[in-house]
């Protein structure tokens, strides 16, 4: 039921894409990059669970999937994988600054410029991955 | 349609939680993983009994489990509005089909593949 008793015979034009979207202005382009990254952090995903299948099948098959991830190309497609993760959390963790900048309930808005709140939470991302690759890499 | 339409809420709750699990945790696995570990740059850190310990746990198991499924479906939900955005809503049944069919099948591989450690 809508609000209006009109509002069902309102004829409404079809969606249709802005002019010049997805390439012709640098904010589309930078859009539509972000959304890009879904395909390659998807392809991370299958690389990790390629890993995980080898690791559940025992040494040599593990120790042959390092030593396949460890070729040229591969090395380079989880660089690109890599490189596009990183784009989506900073670009995430960026904005979402605009987030802890508004006023939420009774809290009062934090007493800090908008770039610092930007960088508050990369700083703990940044530090999580740091505490990830230490138990990764056999230091914790 | 309908029924993709309905569960539009589900799709958001999965598509912010991915993203949220992807910031926190997926640069360091993929670096750690795809390119140090391949390289001999973590040392014995992942070798097999370490690797194998560390991922077989039932915190690791969760932990894997966790990430890679909800990374996938943000993913998924991603893809679909790319998809929207580039080509019209035309593409909608096979956008909103294909990719949440994809991150289902991911889902699935992922808790076998998991199990199996």
């Amino acid at each position: 039921m809508s609000a209006h008793p009109a509002a069902e015979k309102t004829r409404t034009s079809p969606a249709r894409a802005p002019s010049g979207f997805p390439f012709g202005f640098s904010r589309y382009r930078n859009y539509v990059l972000f959304a890009a990254t879904s395909v390659f952090m998807a392809l991370g995903c299958i690389g990790l669970l390629e890993g995980l299948y080898a690791l559940s099948k025992g040494p040599e098959a593990w120790n042959a999937w390092l030593a396949h991830m460890a070729q040229p190309f591969d090395l380079a497609l989880s660089l690109l994988v890599l490189g596009f993760t990183l784009y989506f959390v900073f670009r995430f963790g960026w904005v979402g600054r605009k987030i802890g900048a508004g006023r939420i309930g009774p809290l009062p808005r934090p007493p800090l410029p908008l770039p610092v709140l930007g960088l508050a939470p990369l700083g703990g991302f940044v530090t999580l991955w740091l505490i990830l690759l230490a138990i990764l890499g056999g230091l914790l | 349609m309908k029924l993709i339409h309905k569960l539009e809420p589900l799709w958001w709750i999965l598509f912010g939680a991915g993203g949220f699990t992807a910031c926190f945790f997926l640069p360091a696995l993929l670096l750690g993983g795809l390119v140090l570990a391949p390289q001999g740059l973590l040392g014995d850190g992942l070798a097999y009994e370490r690797a194998h310990a560390l991922a077989a746990s039932p915190i690791g198991k969760t932990f894997l489990a966790a990430v890679i499924t909800l990374v996938l479906w943000h993913c998924a939900h991603h893809m679909r509005h790319l998809l929207l955005d580039l080509g019209g809503h035309a593409l909608a049944p096979l956008a909103a089909f294909g990719s949440y069919g994809l991150a289902v099948l991911g889902t699935v591989a992922t808790l076998a593949i998991v199990a199996a450690l």
